[in-house]
Formats: C-alpha cells, sequence, structure tokens
C-alpha cells in the first residue's frame, strides 16, 4: 500500500526534492529527529523562560517601566526578588547562551525533518494542511527570534523596527505554535523512542549505522553512510561547545572575559553601557549646581552630592546584568534608598520613580517596587570601587540595586519620587 | 470527523488555539512602525534557511564529497562546520557590522574579532589535519 502510494506520487511529483528518490541520507529518521527535537525543546525551553522572565524583571506594570505596552495580560503576577543580586545576570546569561547552544541543534533538526518541506502532494489532507500551518509559524518565528536576538546582542541593528516589542510578540507567536508542534508530535517521538530505544542507537558505530525504518523522512535510496549518528550529534555539540566559550565569558565577567573570544563585550575593565556623551549628560549638568531632587510625603527635598556623602553610607558588592547578556560585579558605595525614601517622608513606600539627567530617550526613567526600596543594599551609589563614579558610570549619583536589570539602574539620578 | 478531516477534533482544536493566540500576536507586532521590516524578517526567516543555507552546505557537501573517498569526509567538514557556524553567530562582530553604535554607545572600539575568529579556525583544522594524520596511519586500529 505505502509503496504504491509512494510510487503513484512519485510519478506525479515535480523534479527534485519532491521526489522521496532525491533524499539521500541515511541518518534521517524518527529517532534522529526526536532525540535533536528533544534536546532543541530543553534550550528553547531554557529561552523562552528566562526571555519571559526578562520581561516581568522589567516590571512592566509600574509607572512607565512597560517597554512593550503596559495592559499586556498575564504579565505579572509576582514581585521580582532583589536577591540574589546575580539573578538577573543568571536568567538573562542563560537566555543569550543557551540561545546561542540551541543555534546548531536548531539547525541540525531542520535538516533532519527538510525531507517533509517538499513532500508530494503538499498535504493529503485538511489536517496536513493545517499542520504545515502551524510548522510555517515555528519555522519563521523560530528564525526570527534567533536572528533578531543574535543581531541585538552585537548591535547591529539592521532590522530597523523596536526590538523589544518585536521580538516580545514573536515570542508568544513561537510559543503557540510550539505549544501545538508539542500535541502533534511527542507522541511521535515517544514511538521513536519506544521502538529504538532513547540512547541504545547511539551504541552504532560507523559500520552499525543503517537507515530506520520505513518512515516519511526515511530516504528510499539511501547512500552509504559516511558518519554515525552519534558522530552527528557530537559534531552538534562541539558546534555548541564553540559558540558557547566564544561567548559565556562575558555572562560570567571578571577574567573569564577574555576567554569568550568573540563576545562584543570581552574588553577588560568595568564596562560601560551607555557613555555620558551618548546619553548627552554634560559636565556642566553635574557641577556644582546639582541637586537630587526628593518628592514625597512632605515638601520637596533639593539635596548637594556632599550632602549626599553626609548621609549614612553603605557598601556592597553587587553584580550588573544586561538584558544583552553580559555582566560585571563591582563594590558600591552609596545611601540605601530606604534612607532616603524615610527623607523624603514615605518610610514604607511602595514604589520610587526614578528620573535621569538624560534628557531623551526611554530609560531615562524606571520605577522600583516597595520590595527593591526595603531591600538593605539597594542603594544611591555614589562611590564605586572605594572611588567616586565617573562620569560614564552614572556621576553624581547611581541606582544600584540587587537583580534588576542593568538599564533600570539608572545613571545621573536627578529626582528621586516616592509614592506611599 | 476524523474521515473528512484526517485527524481528530482535538487536533484541529489545538491547532484554531494556537493559531488564535499567534494571530493576536502577529495583529500586534503589525501595528508597530515598521510593520512591513517585520514582516518580511519573519517570510526571511523561512527563506532564508530553506532557500539559501540548507541548499548551500547541502551542495558544498557533495561536491566536497565527490568522488573522494569517504573515510576523510568528516575530518574536513566537522571544522569547517563549526568555523561556519561562529561566522553565522558572530557574522556582526566579525564583520564589524555593529561597531559603529557600539562605539557610540560604549566609548569602546571592538579589536582583533575577524583575527581570532580565523585563528580559531586554524586551529580546528589543525587539530582535525593531527587526527587524520594520527589515525590513518598504518597499523592504526581506526
Amino acid at each position: 500500500m505505502r509503496a504504491t502510494v509512494r510510487r503513484r506520487h512519485a510519478i506525479e511529483a515535480p523534479p527534485g526534492p519532491f521526489r522521496p528518490e532525491f533524499w539521500r541520507s541515511p541518518l534521517r529518521g524518527p529517532w534522529l529527529t526526536a532525540v535533536l527535537g528533544s534536546a532543541l525543546l530543553v534550550l528553547v525551553g531554557l529561552v523562552a523562560v528566562t526571555g519571559f522572565l526578562s520581561h516581568a524583571a522589567y516590571q512592566p506594570d509600574l509607572g512607565r517601566n512597560a517597554l512593550v505596552r503596559p495592559d499586556l495580560p498575564l504579565t505579572t503576577f509576582f514581585d521580582w526578588p532583589t536577591g540574589p543580586s546575580w539573578l538577573y545576570a543568571l536568567t538573562q546569561g542563560v537566555h543569550v547562551n543557551a540561545g546561542l547552544v540551541a543555534l546548531p541543534v536548531l539547525l541540525a533538526k531542520l535538516w533532519s525533518v527538510i525531507p517533509r518541506l517538499f513532500q508530494w502532494p503538499p498535504a493529503r489532507t485538511a489536517a496536513q494542511a493545517v499542520e504545515r500551518g502551524a510548522t510555517g509559524l515555528l519555522v519563521a518565528s523560530t528564525g526570527f527570534l534567533f536572528a533578531t536576538g543574535i543581531a541585538n546582542m552585537q548591535y547591529w541593528y539592521v532590522f530597523r523596527f523596536d526590538f523589544v516589542k518585536a521580538h516580545y510578540y514573536a515570542a508568544v507567536v513561537f510559543v503557540a505554535a510550539l505549544a501545538v508542534h508539542l500535541v502533534v508530535k511527542v507522541p511521535v517521538a515517544l514511538r521513536a523512542y519506544r521502538a529504538r530505544g532513547v540512547l541504545a542507537p547511539l551504541r552504532a558505530g560507523l559500520a552499525e549505522t543503517v537507515p530506520e525504518p520505513d518512515s516519511a523522512t526515511v530516504a528510499l535510496r539511501p547512500e552509504p553512510p559516511t558518519i554515525s549518528r552519534r558522530g552527528l550529534l557530537a559534531a552538534v555539540g562541539g558546534g555548541s561547545l564553540a559558540l558557547l566559550v566564544a561567548n559565556a565569558g562575558q555572562s560570567v565577567g571578571g577574567p573569564l572575559r577574555e576567554i569568550a573570544f568573540l563576545a562584543p563585550r570581552r574588553a577588560g575593565g568595568f564596562p560601560v553601557n551607555k557613555t555620558a556623551a551618548a546619553a548627552k549628560v554634560s559636565e556642566a549638568m553635574v557641577g556644582v549646581d546639582y541637586r537630587l531632587v526628593l518628592r514625597g510625603g512632605g515638601p520637596e527635598l533639593a539635596l548637594s552630592r556632599e550632602e549626599l556623602l553626609a548621609l549614612p553610607q553603605v557598601t556592597h558588592a553587587l553584580t550588573l546584568g544586561c538584558v544583552e547578556g553580559w555582566s560585571t560585579r563591582q563594590t558600591w558605595t552609596g545611601v540605601p534608598l530606604a534612607e532616603l525614601a524615610r527623607r523624603a517622608g514615605v518610610p514604607d513606600a511602595a514604589e520610587v520613580a526614578v528620573g535621569s539627567l538624560q534628557p531623551t530617550g526611554v530609560l531615562r526613567q524606571a520605577t522600583l517596587a516597595r520590595n527593591q526600596i526595603a531591600d538593605a543594599r539597594s542603594l544611591l551609589a555614589l562611590e564605586v570601587g572605594g572611588a567616586d563614579l565617573e562620569l560614564d558610570h552614572g556621576y553624581p549619583a547611581r541606582i544600584i540595586v540587587p537583580g534588576l536589570p542593568g538599564v533600570h539602574n539608572t545613571k545621573w539620578v536627578a529626582t528621586l519620587e516616592f509614592r506611599a | 470527523m476524523r474521515s473528512r478531516y484526517g485527524a481528530s477534533p482535538l487536533h484541529l482544536l489545538a491547532h484554531l488555539a494556537a493559531f488564535a493566540l499567534a494571530a493576536w500576536a502577529l495583529l500586534q507586532a503589525l501595528q508597530l512602525g515598521g510593520w512591513q521590516r517585520i514582516a518580511l524578517w519573519l517570510a526571511g526567516a523561512v527563506v532564508v534557511h530553506d532557500a539559501l543555507l540548507w541548499p548551500a552546505y547541502t551542495l558544498l557537501d557533495r561536491l566536497a564529497r565527490r568522488g573522494r573517498p569517504a573515510g576523510w569526509a568528516n575530518y574536513v567538514r566537522v571544522p569547517v562546520g563549526i568555523s561556519a557556524l561562529l561566522l553565522l553567530a558572530f557574522f556582526p562582530v566579525i564583520c564589524g557590522k555593529g561597531e559603529g553604535t557600539y562605539t557610540r554607545v560604549s566609548g569602546r572600539t571592538w579589536d582583533g574579532y575577524a583575527a581570532r575568529w580565523l585563528l580559531v579556525s586554524a586551529v580546528l583544522f589543525a587539530v582535525a589535519g593531527a587526527l587524520y594524520l594520527v589515525r590513518s596511519r598504518p597499523g592504526s586500529s581506526s
């Protein structure tokens, strides 16, 4: 039955990849696809979860924090924690690095199923047509997320649209398409594991590598194998390892940064996300006339840097993690935000809107939550590493809150508005 | 139902649910500035992989293996593949595509990325060559 169906379609199909004889690799088959798909599922699962966690870490329900839109459903139903201080560096490091590690697995997975792209006829039933539509959405959104993520982490804004919004909505398309793909394909993968064993095919060396039993992706006219399945998986793993080594050092920070031979933020020292010049903050704006304006319950307070230095100071080692997947750990000294809340007359503040001297840009302001103000390690930092902040690091004063996304640690702070 | 549709009603319902959620997200995305470019990148992702990347590497692999003994293919395609993968993932730093923006925002420059990529590639080729030499020696077990 199967053979007659295939023969009939071989006659009708256009030449080339639409004919089953075109496909020659003896490695393709449901077991190989199941293994690659399982590995890919774990990796993209990590990437998706940490991606949506990053969205939550920006606390879009507060003030003008929302970068996508303020009224998104299912956005925040928990307070982003303030500990450990490397929390955001970890989640975003996992996001970027697991994405890079997934890239070779994704390419291998697509290679393993590509005969399906050319199946003839394109759909035998309405159900197949519907499934192909979902697969199209899955491949398009996955490719979009990888391409835009990889370009964005390397400052190549070639796409010329709002990265954050487009990456977010593409991720929603991806999650929808992946969920339905799993509904359809998990049973197929489980059948392959039951039939062939989960790991048993890995025992086969090159000489024992034979095509899997008949299925849609198994070649009708296989060539002799040139690599075993475990060899192919090892090569894919080698590719993943190379990408990880090339980048992960910038996520860990410290001396490992320079091992990361292709990481955009591998340069030594204390990285600057955005210089004062790029933010249009001049020396004149932070001179003797600089005042930090505190608003809250009582009258407005205007504090000079000397007055800020006269307030109680604490010192903490805290990690700054960037959405681009790099981090840096520094020792910060400054006034606890809780102390400033008390002085503003709002001792148990529910939130604080932080404004910067930076004149433009959506990230010239950020709103912090109650748990972040209350944490004793949350500072209006005046010094780093035992010296005054440099202008590029936010002089005269910057926010530093443990676990907060890097850009929400506002630099060149001009106003703090506490609300009960 | 199954005979005409080709699967159970659950199959259809699961897909309709996914399509509805995806349609919501796509409609949101298509209201953004530059929505034409977003649509182009979504479609482009499929085209670039299925019509460029996959045919290119498949063709290169077939050409490289044609008429040659099967034994040495992997010594070439594994290091070439990893080198190409590094270029694919780090093309913007290797070719300096994002350097203007990076320098403008951070005040720093990117140095030596292309050189490090070439050096790492050279090491990969050298290691593969050494492995081939060792394993193809007369009397070697493999």
